[in-house]
Formats: C-alpha cells, sequence, structure tokens
C-alpha cells in the first residue's frame, strides 16, 4: 500500500496549486482526480475556455462593427464565423493548460491517482477509478478541494443540449437565435456576452432587484445599463419557475420575484447560472463526521483544519468568494501549514474579476457594506471619457471608484468598471496590502498614456484634487 | 495693452505645464500660463496620444488582415480589409482636438488665466508674450519654465521633403511605400511597428550595435522577434550619411561599408533636446546641465522664484514624470513640503509586445553594487496569456539578494503597459518579494505573471 504525507482530493486550482506546493516543500504527495484531466472546473470548463471564447467572440464583433471609423474599411458586408473552428481554438487552449498542469505535477514528483476519492478514516483513501479497481493508500493528512457544480432549479432539468450549464455553453453547436440566462451574476453575463457577440439575443432573468450581487450597487448599475446599450435585455426581480421543452421552441414561465401573474419567455437554448454549490458526493464525510454548513460548505478553521483530525479542505468546497484564485492561494497556505510554516490569505483583499466588456474589477469593499458597517468614508471616482489612452482605442464606458476611510484615508475598497480592468486592479491589491492610502496611490507615477492614470486620478477625487476632471 | 500680475506664471502648457497651473489653480494660487502653440504640448499635439492612436488603429488593421488572410485559429473570416489613412488621421486628430479643449476647459475650470503666444523672458520677474492683440507683459513671483523639447536634427539630413520627424510622420496622409527609420529608440520603433502594420516596407537603421539601447537585451528580444515577423528590416552598427539620390539614403556600417537604402519617407527619430532657444534665457543666465536647465530635487533652477520642469530638465523625457514635476512645483508654491525623491518613474515602450520598466534592471543593480536576485515568469505559461493568443514575453523582478527588496521590476509582453502601475506602486510602497508573492492576484489575468515572478526569486513559483 502506497503511502504519503499529503494527499490532495481534487485537481482544480486549489487542489494541483497545493499538491505542488507540497512537494517543494518537500513532503510526499499525492493527487486524486476523477475527471479525465487536471484543472479542474477553472482550466476544464471554467475560467480558462470561457475567457478564451470571449477573447475570440469580442473579435468578432469588433471586426462586424466596421472599423470605419479608424479609416479601416472591411470588404462587403459581415465577417464570417466557424463555431466548430472557434470552439476548437477553445478546446485547444483547454489542452494546453490542462496538459501544462499534468507536466508541473510530474516535474514536482505528484503521483496522480485517477479516480473518485474516498475517506474511509482519517489517514486512508480509498481511490475507485472508472473501471472498478479500488486502490487504497495511506496519508498522513488529507485536503479536500473537490469544488463545487452547478447550482440547479427545482423543477428544470439541465440536459446540456437546450437547457444547459455553463458546461453545456461554453460547447453549443450552433449559435441560439434567442438565449435566456437565468442568473444575472458572472457566469451568466459572461457567457451570455459571448453570445450576444456571436448573435444571440440574449434576456437575462434575475431574482434581484439588480444585477452581480455583491458588486458596489453604483457600479452595478452603470455595468447593467453598458451591458444594456450592447443589447442584453434585463428582467430584475423576477423568477424562471418552470421551462416547459415541448415544443421546438423553449417556453419559459417568469414570474415576478415577489409572486404575481407569469409571462412567457421563448428561447432555443437557456442556461441556468444561478450559483455554484460545493460538492461533496461520494466523498466519504459522514463516515468520517466532517461537519458541513447549512449551505453544504465544509467547515475549516483558519488553518483550513476540518473538525476531523489531520482532514483539510480548501477551494470552492469551504467558505468564500468561489475564485480559482482563493482556491490557489489557499492551497499554497494550506500546504505551508502542513509543511509546518505560517501559511496565511487575507480575506480581505481578494480581487474579483468579470470578463465582459467592460471588464469590472473590485477589491475590498462596497459603498454598501462600509455604511452597513457603520464606517464613514470618501468616495473618489474618474470616468475613462477623460482618459487619454481609452479614448484612442475607443473604450471610454466605465470608470474607476476609490473608497478611503474618512478618517485615516487608508483605502477600503477599489472599483473599476473598464477595458482591461482585471489587470489594473492588481495595483489596488497591492496597494491594500500594504494597507497604503488613497495618497500613497496618489503619488504614484502612472506612466502616461495608460488607463492606470484613471486610477491615479479616482485616488486623487478621494480629497477632490483630480487634475483631469 | 495692460500689464497683468499674479503670483505664478508657467511658460509652456505641456503635460508638465498644464498640471502644474491646474494643481496651482485648485490650491488657490492666482496662475497664468503661456502658449506659443496647442494647449497639451508635445504629448497630446504630436507625441503620446497621436502615437498611440496610430498604434492602436494599426493593431486593429493588422487584426481584420489576419483575419481576412484566413490564418485565426478563433473561426473567424473577413474579407479583405481596405485603408485609408487620411481618414485615420482624421479619427486621430478628432480625438487630440477633444483632449486639446478639455485641457482648455480644465485650466478655465481651476481659474487659470490662459494666454496664447511666445513668452520671452525680459528679467527673472518679467515675460513679454507676442499675443495676436499686441505685445503683453506678466509679472510674476514666481515662474515655471515648461517649454518640454523639440526632436533633435542629424547635420547631414536636415528635416525638410522627404526627411521627416515624429510630428509629420503623425500626419501622413499616405502611408509611405518604402519608410526608413532613422535611429532606433522608442519613438522610431513605436511609429516604424506601426506604419510596418499599416503596410509600409520598413527599414530601420541603427548607430549602435542594437535596438532599444536603453533596455537590456533580455527585453527587447521579444521585440526584435515581431519585427522580424513584421518584415521589417534592422541595420543596426550603421551611420547615415546623408541623402544619396532624391528617393535614397547613403548609410556606412562600422567597417566603413557603403550603401544605399531606397526611402520615399525618412522618418529620423535621433532623440529630443530641451527647448531652450528663442525666450529670451540668456536673459536670466540659468546654470545649465549640457542642453538641459540644471534644477534640485526640488525642480528649483539657479535663479530664486524659477522653476523648471520637463522635458526641458532633460532625461528621463516622459510626459507622467513632466506631470509628476507639475504638481510638486504648484505645491511648493502654495507652501507644502514636497521634494521629487519618486523610487519609480515608470517607463513604457509602446512597440509589439510592449515593454515596461521600472526601476533597476539586473545589470543597472549590478553596476550599483548591489547584490541581486531575479525571478522571470514566461507568459508562455500564463492562462490567461494562451487565451488572448500573445504568449510571447515575460516578467521579471529583481530584489536584493540579502533583505528580498525590490529594487526594479521589467516585462515585455502584449498589453503589459497597464501593469506599469502596480510596478511602480509596489516599488513605492518599498515592497519585499514576499509582499508581492503573497498578494493575490486575480485569475486568469496576465497579472499573475507579476506574483509568479516574484515566487520564482522565492524558488516557490507554482506555474513553471
Ligand atoms: C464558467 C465559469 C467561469 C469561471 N470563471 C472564473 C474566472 O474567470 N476567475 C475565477 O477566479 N474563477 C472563475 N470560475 C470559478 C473557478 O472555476 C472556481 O472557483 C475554481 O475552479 C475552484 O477551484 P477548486 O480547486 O476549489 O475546485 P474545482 O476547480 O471545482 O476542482 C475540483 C476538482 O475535484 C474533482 N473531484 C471532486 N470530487 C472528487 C472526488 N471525490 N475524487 C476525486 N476528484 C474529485 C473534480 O473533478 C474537479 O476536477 C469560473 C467558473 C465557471 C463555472
Ligand atoms: C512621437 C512621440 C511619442 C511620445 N510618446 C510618449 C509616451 O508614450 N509616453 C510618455 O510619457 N512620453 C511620450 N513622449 C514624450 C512626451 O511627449 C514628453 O515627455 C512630454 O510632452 C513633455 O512634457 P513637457 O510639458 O515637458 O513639454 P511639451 O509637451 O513639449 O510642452 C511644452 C510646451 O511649451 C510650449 N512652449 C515652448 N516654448 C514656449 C514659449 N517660449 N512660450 C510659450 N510656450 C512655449 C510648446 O509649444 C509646448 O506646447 C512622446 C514624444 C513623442 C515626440
Amino acid at each position: 500500500m502506497a503511502s504519503y504525507d499529503l494527499i490532495v482530493i481534487g485537481t482544480g486550482p486549489g487542489g494541483y496549486v497545493c499538491a505542488i506546493r507540497a512537494a517543494q516543500l518537500g513532503l510526499k504527495t499525492a493527487v486524486v482526480e476523477k475527471r479525465a484531466t487536471h484543472g479542474g472546473t477553472c482550466l476544464n470548463v471554467g475560467c480558462i475556455p470561457s475567457k478564451a471564447l470571449l477573447h475570440a467572440s469580442e473579435l468578432y464583433e469588433e471586426a462586424s462593427h466596421s472599423f470605419a471609423r479608424m479609416g479601416i474599411g472591411i470588404g462587403i458586408g459581415k465577417p464570417k464565423l466557424d463555431l466548430a473552428a472557434m470552439l476548437k481554438f477553445k478546446d485547444e487552449g483547454v489542452d494546453g493548460n490542462v496538459k501544462g498542469v499534468d507536466f508541473l505535477l510530474k516535474k514536482n514528483k505528484v503521483d496522480s491517482h485517477r479516480g473518485t476519492g474516498r475517506i474511509t478514516a482519517p489517514g486512508h483513501v480509498e481511490v475507485t477509478a472508472e473501471d472498478g479497481i479500488v486502490t487504497t493508500l495511506d496519508t498522513k493528512a488529507i485536503v479536500i478541494a473537490t469544488g463545487s457544480d452547478v447550482a440547479r432549479l427545482r423543477g428544470i432539468d439541465i440536459d446540456e443540449k437546450r437547457i444547459v450549464s455553463s458546461t453545456g455553453a461554453l460547447a453549443l453547436d450552433k449559435v441560439p437565435g434567442k438565449l435566456l440566462v437565468v442568473g444575472a451574476g458572472v457566469i451568466g453575463l459572461e457567457l451570455g456576452s459571448v453570445w450576444r457577440r456571436l448573435g444571440s439575443q440574449v434576456t437575462v432573468v434575475e431574482f434581484f432587484d439588480r444585477i452581480v450581487p455583491g458588486i458596489d450597487l453604483d457600479v452595478a448599475k452603470n455595468f447593467q445599463r453598458i451591458l444594456a446599450k450592447q443589447g442584453m435585455v434585463f428582467k430584475l426581480a423576477s423568477k424562471v419557475t418552470a421551462i416547459d421543452t415541448s415544443g421546438k421552441i423553449l417556453k419559459a414561465s417568469v414570474e415576478p420575484a415577489a409572486g404575481g401573474t407569469a409571462e412567457t419567455i421563448e428561447a432555443d437554448v437557456a442556461l441556468i447560472a444561478i450559483g455554484r454549490v460545493p460538492y461533496t458526493d461520494g466523498l466519504g464525510l459522514d463516515a468520517v463526521g466532517v461537519k458541513l454548513d447549512d449551505k453544504r460548505r465544509i467547515v475549516t478553521d483558519a488553518h483550513f483544519a476540518t473538525n476531523a483530525p489531520g482532514i483539510y479542505a480548501i477551494g470552492d468546497v469551504i467558505a468564500g468568494p468561489m475564485l480559482a484564485h482563493k482556491a490557489e492561494d489557499e492551497g499554497v497556505a494550506v500546504a505551508e501549514i502542513i509543511a509546518g510554516k505560517a501559511g496565511h490569505v487575507n480575506y480581505d483583499v481578494i480581487p474579483n474579476v468579470v470578463y465582459t466588456y467592460p471588464e469590472l474589477a473590485s477589491v475590498g469593499r462596497t459603498e454598501e457594506d462600509l455604511k452597513a458597517a457603520g464606517t464613514a468614508y470618501n468616495v473618489g471616482k474618474f470616468p475613462f471619457t477623460a482618459n487619454g489612452r481609452a479614448k484612442v482605442n475607443m473604450t471610454t464606458d466605465g470608470f474607476v471608484k476609490v473608497l478611503a476611510d474618512a478618517k485615516t484615508d487608508r483605502v477600503l475598497g477599489v472599483h473599476i468598471l473598464g477595458p482591461d480592468a482585471g489587470n489594473m486592479i492588481a495595483e489596488a491589491a497591492v496597494a491594500m496590502e500594504f494597507g497604503a492610502s488613497s495618497e500613497d496611490i496618489a503619488r504614484t507615477c502612472h506612466a502616461h498614456p495608460t488607463l492606470t492614470e484613471a486610477v491615479k486620478e479616482a485616488a486623487l477625487a478621494v480629497e477632490k484634487r483630480a487634475i483631469h476632471m | 495693452m495692460k500689464e497683468i500680475t499674479c503670483r505664478l506664471l508657467v511658460i509652456g502648457a505641456g503635460p508638465g505645464g498644464y498640471v502644474c497651473a491646474v494643481r496651482a489653480g485648485q490650491l488657490g494660487i492666482d496662475t497664468v500660463i503661456v502658449e506659443a502653440g496647442r494647449p497639451g504640448g508635445a504629448c497630446l499635439n504630436v507625441g503620446c496620444i497621436p502615437s498611440k492612436a496610430l498604434i492602436h488603429a494599426a493593431d486593429e488593421y493588422t487584426r481584420a488582415v489576419h483575419l481576412s488572410a484566413g490564418k485565426s485559429r478563433l473561426g473567424i473570416t473577413a474579407a479583405k480589409p481596405s485603408l485609408e489613412l487620411a481618414k485615420t488621421m482624421a479619427w486621430k486628430d478628432g480625438i487630440v482636438g477633444r483632449l486639446t479643449n478639455g485641457v482648455v476647459a480644465l485650466l478655465k475650470k481651476a481659474q487659470v488665466k490662459y494666454v496664447q503666444g511666445r513668452a520671452r523672458f525680459l528679467d527673472g520677474k518679467t515675460v513679454e508674450v507676442d499675443t495676436e492683440m499686441g505685445r503683453q507683459v506678466i509679472r510674476a513671483e514666481v515662474i515655471v519654465i515648461a517649454t518640454g523639447s523639440t526632436p533633435v536634427e542629424l547635420a547631414d539630413l536636415p528635416f525638410g521633403g522627404r526627411v521627416i520627424s515624429s510630428t509629420e510622420a503623425l500626419a501622413l496622409k499616405e502611408v509611405p511605400k518604402k519608410l526608413v527609420v532613422v535611429g532606433a529608440g522608442y519613438i522610431g520603433l513605436e511609429l516604424g511597428t506601426a506604419f510596418a502594420k499599416l503596410g509600409a516596407s520598413v527599414t530601420i537603421v541603427e548607430a549602435l550595435s542594437r535596438i532599444l539601447p536603453l533596455y537590456d537585451a533580455e527585453l527587447v528580444r521579444p521585440v526584435e522577434k515581431r519585427l522580424d515577423t513584421l518584415g521589417v528590416r534592422i541595420i543596426t552598427g550603421a551611420r547615415v550619411k546623408g541623402l544619396a539620390k532624391a528617393d535614397a539614403v547613403a548609410i556606412t556600417s562600422t567597417d566603413g561599408k557603403s550603401s544605399t537604402l531606397a526611402a520615399d519617407k525618412i522618418l529620423v527619430t535621433v532623440g529630443r533636446k530641451p527647448m531652450t532657444d528663442g525666450f529670451g534665457l540668456d536673459a536670466i543666465d540659468l546654470d545649465m546641465d549640457g542642453r538641459a536647465i540644471r534644477v534640485d530635487d526640488k525642480c528649483r533652477t539657479s535663479m530664486r522664484g524659477i522653476y523648471a520642469i520637463g522635458d526641458v530638465t532633460g532625461e528621463p523625457m516622459l510626459a507622467h514624470r513632466a506631470s509628476a514635476q507639475g504638481v510638486m512645483v504648484a505645491e511648493l508654491v502654495a507652501g507644502e513640503k514636497r521634494a521629487f525623491d519618486r523610487v519609480a518613474i515608470p517607463g513604457v515602450c509602446f512597440t509589439d509586445p510592449e515593454i515596461v520598466s521600472v526601476g533597476l534592471s539586473p545589470e543597472a543593480a549590478k553596476a550599483a553594487g548591489i547584490d541581486v536576485k531575479t525571478g522571470i515568469f514566461p507568459l508562455s505559461a500564463n492562462g490567461r496569456a494562451m487565451t488572448l493568443e500573445r504568449e510571447d514575453g515575460f516578467v521579471r523582478v529583481v530584489a536584493r539578494a540579502d533583505n528580498h527588496l525590490v529594487v526594479g521590476i521589467q516585462a515585455v509582453g502584449a498589453n503589459l503597459s497597464e501593469m506599469s502601475a502596480a510596478f511602480a506602486l509596489a516599488l513605492e510602497m518599498g515592497a519585499r518579494l514576499e509582499d508581492i508573492a503573497a498578494t493575490v492576484h486575480a485569475h486568469p489575468t496576465q497579472s499573475e505573471g507579476f506574483m509568479e515572478a516574484a515566487q520564482r526569486a522565492l524558488g516557490a513559483a507554482i506555474h513553471i
């Protein structure tokens, strides 16, 4: 029987990063994965394929809207789309990434066991391969990194053809004429954007009376306005109660969230994107008595330890934002803790990005958070319409918003709605890790002409001394 | 005309001057600004903004060409694009117009008085301006010289006719068939790359042994590779002798061999020199530093009450440095305590891929006697780079070996200019490798490369 210092169950960004870090620190490490490829949700059916399609569809849209203003004429008519080729581009991106993980695990001498892992007792993991063969492994520590799965709507069956989850929406073989997106969260808006750019008419139904719950409300409202201008139709404060699949066209019943008369929305494809739920099926947690909370997330302490000895958990399967980089950081931290070092994750500074156009990136607190906590704060805002680089790139939608403590000027939150916001948020994250004041950002020399100058100006605007406004 | 008296007079409304004046106005200082040309200076009119507009248009055109050639792996095909450079230029001029009008509006909002015309020093407190309405005398307690810079001319190849500077290049109505660029600094390379993408056959001639001599060879390599793909010919170690026939330039290589290069246009980009002529500087006899006005860490010149900021004070000639100096001087005049002690003035080269550099390179650090550790992370191991189809380039972090204090950050890659702020901020905050390695960076973004480079310097990179 093989025996390890550490076994990680699940090789998503949480699990594989944890395993690599543990191996770097000298632990004899193995991973268990039931999927045919490593990389988890993120690399196989999440971040990477969605970003590949977002990139490709953005280029398509750009080519269809004539470049006329810049003096570039494009022959006659619209560009042509070969969806199969576009999906192949995406699959190659996924393939490159998952092979990369294989390579990294091998390079770091991490053993891979293919199959479903079950914890029979602390220190014991049983792996059942697809052909039914069972292997038993011994280990000092176990990290559960089994991630999350699509949340379902009662009474609506996901067939991944006409009623799809994000996974099916990444592989439609035809551009739907009408796409119904249920849920105006990150995933619904990203994939809704992909298909709208490729030609679908997209309607988004959201239960709350706002989009992207959790994001700063003022930012979310502006975001919605921009998406609506692009042609996305929103039905807020509404719920989908049933979808009739009997005809050629889907008929969704949509009611006001508070209840009332239903209306019917027709669609060729419906994307259910109402969130994700922690995934612990088949792990045998009952048997070892690992505690779950009311949302079925594994309960851990500040050091990622569950209540069962030697069993830890990280990533989407525990509390906190369901983000790949959060999972990765927890993976590093738990590996360091198990190796006897001091691992730590600062949950106050975890950036969050929506990869639509414009992108929406934020880190730290929203205005709503600060009001709820009774913290006095100042707001500095700066629009991309007043930024030179945004003008020459013709991407002037959006703005930067900096929230700083009214007493100490410490930066408490930064929200960027705009082009390339995902890269720009890194500056804000570094600043907040240092407990920077808005003045620290304002006095850092920002290169001209870049979009980041808008971050500086927003920081200046906190004390009402922006230059370019 | 009635004399104007004011507390602060700014000469030149480039990014140094107008930003200084706006900040001074915000601080309640009674301010006047004089500009001989158009508000916004080199930067808005003939520099940063129009060049980046042209670069953007060239990038879009290349994409369209790529799609029409059936080369795209994305499954998109388009008909062959056509280009009307005159329209591209009109579009660019529209943006420049909006921005320069914006500068006027900002000055007005800050209650700064704008005087159009060329200023001349009469003495250390007095300036005369030839305005449309006649001679205007302005007396000020404090004067800021922000007159910027102009292109350097080659004695053997004076500007005129086919021989143009960046200013004319940014106003061409047609793409030259054969373009020779003399000088492989960032301006020459940015414009040379743009014109190559727009269809010109481009040759770059550089006297030194390599292009972009200000950056180290490792950083420049991805740019060289891309230039090669674009079909740009590079001739290093060669000097231009002058026009050969009407339509060619003569060059001599270091080994003495002469040859000629056919050219419809010859773009000379061999640097910029501080603008110190023609405004009576001799009347006040300031100390100079070569061609530049000598200033201290508060941008004070050798004469009390006279400051100089921006390109007129020499290298690095960058718009954001000029602006930062402008803000500082305004605050000094308002009585605040300030000094120009920037650890980090980011330099960005908008070539393809883009180069960003902040702080010390590994060589510069070694030369300064610092024992360093470096960490490099290639973008080929970054997921976002793969989905954006641009895996060329890397991020490099340079830190002291003893205490891991980061002393420099360099990167080369598509679109990495937007990472420059994170790099600069990290240096300004005195970050150590551990700080960057432990900051959560969003996935999937190119910025993860920054974190991984720091992790790699610590021997703990995950994705390589
Ligand atoms: C469409 C989409 C787009 C997204 N985009 C982004 C984005 O842009 N940025 C971002 O930060 N996040 C994004 N996410 C979220 C991100 O994918 C997750 O936060 C991340 O994958 C969580 O990592 P993890 O390691 O916790 O779990 P997962 O990636 O879910 O990995 C868990 C792995 O465990 C395996 N497993 C489960 N049970 C067992 C078992 N019993 N035995 C063996 N193996 C098991 C699973 O097969 C899976 O491979 C996106 C998600 C989706 C669906
Ligand atoms: C093609 C090109 C691309 C560039 N790209 C970049 C880039 O991407 N990023 C970057 O940071 N920098 C870039 N630069 C450099 C940047 O333009 C300069 O560093 C910046 O403009 C300097 O600002 P300044 O205020 O010192 O001077 P300037 O912008 O040169 O402004 C000086 C102003 O003073 C006026 N003036 C001069 N004499 C007088 C007088 N006697 N009376 C009244 N007015 C007077 C001039 O008309 C001018 O408007 C580029 C330059 C060029 C040429």
